[in-house]
């Protein structure tokens, strides 16, 4: 048996549903938003496996409005794991030093969220070009 | 950093490995996550800015082909499902839903069964 009976304060239920937890638990369950995507791709990719008849009732769920609404949801959702994702970056990684100064943690997030905004508009930017090209 | 002689090795865990994947997805739906869902979900559906015809069964069914596009869709699609079930499952333990064993099962195995399912059909499209 342990000696030990530390005081432990009593915490309601739903502390992640308030500030200061609140931020956490949103931005926790935007990074969960992606399976949803990731579930909709799947879909696509059974429907893909199944023939012809079976995507092509996909590609009619994808070109819907409902569609338009939860994908529009998800770009949200993404774009503030995007955000987040690079605020806990510095965090989590060794400490940076350049030329015998600590590399600021904001100097990096910022750095690494203007790389991501280059990947993602240089993907939709080749996808673009591709489509006009062919 | 030293370990002194008398102290043993931590044990190794599998934990590290279901950190990378979560990691992995993380800093891929991060670089391209939103320019994905504005391709396949709004300009490929409603042939904005890029041809319709990218949609197409032909089209989806030749990059399904391709080995690199087996890649892509295996990476994207398995990695975002692992990073999800981390951040679930951590969140779940945080509010105490239910005990820590059930809750692996329910989103690291999730995630496990969802890439061996993606994984065969993928195997399977190219035959």
């Amino acid at each position: 048996m342990s000696e030990r009976r530390p005081y432990l304060r009593p915490q309601p239920r739903t502390w992640w549903a308030h500030p200061p937890y609140r931020a956490y638990t949103i931005r926790e369950l935007c990074g969960v938003a992606l399976a949803i995507y990731a579930a909709i791709l799947l879909a696509g990719l059974i429907c893909l496996a199944r023939g012809p008849q079976a995507f092509e009732s996909y590609r009619a769920f994808l070109a819907s409005p409902l569609s338009l609404v939860i994908h529009l949801a998800l770009l949200v959702t993404t774009l503030w794991h995007m955000v987040t994702w690079f605020r806990i970056l510095p965090k989590t990684m060794p400490k940076l030093v350049w030329r015998g100064k600590l590399v600021p943690q904001a100097l990096m997030t910022n750095a690494a969220t203007l790389v991501a905004v280059i990947c993602s508009v240089g993907l939709l930017a080749t996808a673009v070009v591709v489509g006009a090209w062919l | 950093m030293s370990i002194p002689g008398n102290t043993p090795l931590p044990k190794r865990t599998i934990g590290p490995l279901f950190w990378l994947l979560f990691g992995a997805g993380g800093m891929l739906s991060a670089l391209f996550g939103p320019a994905l869902i504005l391709l396949t979900g709004v300009m490929i559906p409603h042939g904005w800015g890029v041809p319709a015809s990218f949609g197409s069964y032909e089209s989806v069914l030749a990059f399904a082909c391709n080995p690199l596009g087996k890649l892509v869709l295996l990476a994207v699609i398995a990695l975002l499902f692992w990073h999800a079930a981390e951040r679930l499952f951590l969140t779940l333990h945080d509010m105490r839903a239910a005990p820590a064993a059930l809750l692996r099962w329910l989103t690291y195995g999730v995630a496990a069964l969802l890439t061996i399912i993606v994984a065969a059909l993928l195997l399977a499209i190219g035959l």
